[in-house]
């Protein structure tokens, strides 16, 4: 039980990535590399407002949140908007998300920080496992994001906007929607939840530069195994790679973990590769 | 004027002379007494450049963003290194193991990674440089683990241990060798395919391309350069360890790309001297490297497309232009030009149907084709005529329905398939690749003919060279016909639309084709270049081609089809003659957009001669 809520909590992670993956995937069709960029910044924003200024816990997450949106307002700007395709978006928020690491290392070091997280230090006893809070913390708040974000898109104005933009953004901007502010909204709404996000994942993973790389990559494999565009799917992967690698890791050998977890994509993209909730698009002349 | 004459001077030395004097130098550079970090910066350089000449070839010419290359470095650096210490010292030996085992795993990621649109091969690719302490640290006992590979015997060549100047000449050889294998593939047909599948993929499997081969060639054929990278590294320290193929170096490869210019040949080599001298120059730049490998990718996406190489070409063609060595403009349409007789085939589709989600589009609609004839297929916007060519080209799956090309049934298969049978098309809006010439564009509708292989390629085979030859004699022949012939050298995309028409119907024909699909191939023409384009159809029709029109321009399709076609709300309205055709008051009415209850009864009766005349 200890492992599965190890795997699930480190799904979760994952799941995060991916949604942060999908608001801007749905909203401009183009892929963030720098997403997970972006919740490194807000896990050691919250190591600073925690550990080196003693802030209390609920202006530590506002000022995650305030951060990193101002960070991803910045990418959406820089690196976004001026760049019309999408092929070369990868590659100016790659950049982007490389800047930030350079930068993190430059200001935190090198070496992994100990983000705290409210609640009990010791770990607590559930149906038979052992787990922590920020753990169950991070299970939840990846559950409950998804839920609220499906609801806004099927319920608000503003979220069926976004839709119909995903399908068509020419479409949209003839009906009166706005295109580039709900973009612009899309990646500052990204950032705040990043920032949220690295508030959780920082107790996890641990603030450290090179978490990136690591978290850019499960969390897309999460985004393949669950379908591009789909939030459900997204956090469905993200609970089978955080199991897969926790489960791979106590049986196989550390070593195997992230093997096991490129084999489960390799497998999606040449069984499903449209994931579990994605759908087939006919291409168009 | 006198700037004008050395530039002339300069241009007629034949391009590759540059690089070549460059290589030389480079192998005389040992006579000149350099010292050793002189050699070994340049050793390191050229490591990089092999490294990023294979992220051109995918990311620059393929299309595909692969950030994987460092794992096939490393791939290739232990292999070498291995049987190495096993006793295969022949570095002849390691660079074809290395070259090979890079390019397995090129084929291995490749595959799935390129199944799923540019997202999916970057990922798996990155993903590639998370895994290879892992699978280093599983084989630790060959491989050495964390500590790293060391006590690798000094590299020999046909059983001559190599001294250090030796082991230098053998990295410039290698590069150069490389580069000159890399410019040979890079000017020829593959190249041009290249181009034009990062342009469009619907334009690449139009003209028989297979989008995924073509994509695999090129990510795979980059791997190899990565894996000789790989086993000239394990020789120059005789020690391999992780350090050397983390994402710091995957980063640094793809932001010397983007600084030489991704599209261009020896870029790489620009960019590469400029990111291994820069990271050589002192410690503390190691600190920043990230935040300005990170800067060079942002601002090289955001700025310079085409990198250094990139704004050097617009430079070139700028004083081409000032020394006069730019072509003139167009000319008319050759009328001389005599086509050769092209079997045309017989295109029959019944009962086809087709629906988008909910909206049926096409209902039962039947259409035939016959060699020699110009079939015209007319209707209102959105009737269903785009839809029908896209069917019988495959770019959808119809519902129901039969489609055959001269008898033989035309299934639901992919693109390029149904394109190899002999079916060739235009685009409404002309789908012209940037960055190369007329001529090649043309060129590049004969990329199924006449098969080529990237090693005829490399070697200049006298096949291949042959096979040039006439890619190019009958593109020249084709753009004859169209009057283009004039503007053979200029870059394509830049000509005026009327111009990319034609062009487009040159490309479509240099193939041969048994059916021709020409959709909407006349609007946004002047007159002049409409007359001109009828004249061109009729000569390709009296050569025997069966071709299909979609137009809006009733006047044209009156004066130059054989049988007329008309689709309104997705199914057949009329077809016949077209006497016939300018009779059927259905037809009239559809074009006038008024409906029957509109009309007044005795309208047709009293005033057919006026009626006559609305189109």
């Amino acid at each position: 039980m200890t492992l599965i809520y190890a795997g699930l909590s480190l799904g979760a992670v994952y799941a995060l990535v991916a949604i942060g993956y999908n608001i801007v995937f749905v909203a401009s069709r183009s892929f963030n590399f720098a997403q997970a960029q972006l919740m490194m910044i807000g896990a050691f924003v919250a190591y600073t407002g925690h550990v080196t200024l003693g802030l209390p816990a609920i202006v530590v997450v506002a000022l995650a949140m305030v951060v990193v949106m101002l960070v991803a307002a910045i990418l959406e700007r820089v690196a976004v908007r001026p760049v019309a395709d999408h092929q070369t978006q990868l590659i100016t928020t790659l950049g982007f998300g490389t800047v930030l690491t350079g930068l993190a290392q430059l200001i935190w070091g090198s070496q992994p920080l100990d983000v705290p997280f409210f609640g009990a230090k010791e770990a607590m006893t559930l149906f038979g496992g052992r787990l922590y809070s920020f753990e169950l913390g991070l299970i939840v708040l990846s559950v409950v994001l998804v839920a609220v974000i499906h609801l806004y898109n099927r319920r608000m104005m503003s979220g069926l906007a976004i839709v119909a933009m995903s399908q068509d953004d020419e479409a949209a901007v003839l009906r009166g929607i706005n295109v580039r502010k709900l973009a612009f909204a899309a990646f500052a709404i990204t950032g705040l939840l990043a920032g949220l996000m690295g508030f959780f994942i920082g107790p996890k993973t641990f603030a450290v530069a090179t978490l990136g790389s690591a978290l850019a990559l499960k969390g897309f494999v999460a985004l393949a195994i669950g379908g591009f565009g789909s939030f459900y799917g997204g956090l469905v992967g993200g609970f089978v790679v955080g199991l897969v690698e926790e489960h791979a890791a106590r049986y196989l050998g550390s070593e195997f973990s992230n093997l096991s977890v490129f084999l489960i994509l390799i497998l999606v993209l040449m069984l499903r590769p449209t994931g579990l909730f994605g759908q087939t698009q006919e291409r168009t002349v | 004027m006198t700037t004008v004459n050395w530039w002339k001077t300069l241009r007629a030395v034949p391009s590759w002379v540059y690089p070549a004097t460059l290589g030389v130098f480079l192998l005389v550079l040992p006579a000149l007494q350099p010292g050793y970090s002189v050699t070994r910066q340049v050793e390191l350089t050229l490591i990089l450049a092999l490294i990023v000449s294979g992220l051109n070839l995918s990311l620059g010419y393929a299309g595909q963003l692969a950030i994987g290359q460092v794992a096939m470095y490393a791939a290739g650096a232990y292999t070498a290194g291995i049987i190495a210490v096993a006793g295969v010292t022949d570095i002849l030996v390691q660079l074809l193991a290395a070259g090979l085992a890079a390019l397995v795993v090129g084929i291995v990621t490749g595959i799935p990674g390129l199944r799923l649109g540019s997202w999916s091969l970057a990922m798996t690719s990155f993903f590639l440089v998370l895994l290879v302490p892992d699978i280093v640290s599983i084989f630790e006992e060959h491989t050495g683990g964390q500590l790293g590979l060391s006590g690798i015997p000094g590299a020999t060549l046909l059983g001559f241990e190599l001294t250090p100047t030796h082991f230098y000449l053998t990295v410039v050889t290698v590069t150069i060798l490389w580069f000159a294998a890399f410019r040979n593939i890079i000017a020829s047909r593959h190249g041009i395919a290249f181009q034009v599948l990062k342009q469009s993929p619907v334009l690449a499997s139009s003209v028989g391309m297979s989008v995924f081969r073509v994509k695999l060639s090129g990510y795979a054929t980059g791997a190899i350069p990565a894996g000789l990278a790989g086993a000239l590294f394990a020789n120059l320290d005789l020690f391999v360890s992780l350090e050397a193929f983390g994402f710091h170096v995957a980063t640094g490869a793809l932001a010397a790309s983007i600084l030489g210019g991704s599209v261009s040949v020896y870029g790489a080599v620009l960019g590469a001297a400029v990111v291994e001298y820069a990271s050589s120059q002192s410690d503390s730049f190691q600190e920043y490297s990230l935040v300005f490998f990170g800067l060079f990718l942002l601002i090289g996406g955001v700025l310079m497309s085409g990198g250094v190489a990139g704004v050097a070409r617009t430079f070139v063609a700028r004083l081409d232009r000032a020394a006069g060595l730019a072509g003139r403009g167009p000319s008319k349409a050759g009328d001389g030009e005599a086509i050769h007789r092209i079997e045309g085939g017989l295109l029959d589709a019944t009962g086809v149907s087709k629906a988008f989600g909910g909206n049926q589009v096409l209902t039962d609609v039947s259409l035939r084709a016959e060699p020699g004839r110009v079939t015209a297929l007319i209707g209102p916007n959105g009737s269903g005529k785009t839809t029908l060519l896209n069917l019988v080209c495959g770019y959808y799956r119809r519902d129901a329905g039969e489609i055959t090309l001269d008898g033989t049934p035309i299934r639901t298969a992919a693109t390029h398939r149904i394109a190899r049978l002999g079916v060739a098309r235009t685009f409404q809006t002309p789908l012209i690749p940037p960055g190369i010439t007329v001529r090649d564009v043309v060129a590049s509708g004969r990329y199924t003919v006449e098969g080529t292989s990237f090693a005829g390629a490399i070697l200049r085979t006298p096949r291949f060279r042959a096979i040039q030859r006439r890619d190019r004699q009958r593109a020249d022949e084709m753009l004859r016909l169209v009057g283009l012939e004039d503007v053979a050298d200029t870059e394509a995309a830049t000509l005026p639309l009327g111009m990319r028409r034609m062009l487009e119907v040159a490309r479509a024909l240099v193939a041969e084709p048994k059916v021709l699909l020409l959709d909407e191939a006349a609007s946004g023409l002047d007159e002049g270049e409409v007359e001109t384009l009828a004249g061109v159809i009729r000569r390709i029709r009296d050569a025997g081609c069966t071709i299909i029109l979609v137009e809006h321009n009733f006047g044209l399709v009156l004066s130059l089809a054989d049988e007329i076609v008309v689709l309104a709300r997705g199914s057949v309205l009329a077809s016949g003659t077209p006497s016939d055709i300018a009779n059927d008051p259905r037809v009239r009415d559809e074009y006038l957009g008024a409906s029957d209850a509109d009309v007044r009864p005795d309208d047709s009766v009293t005033e057919p001669a006026a009626r006559q005349e609305t189109p």
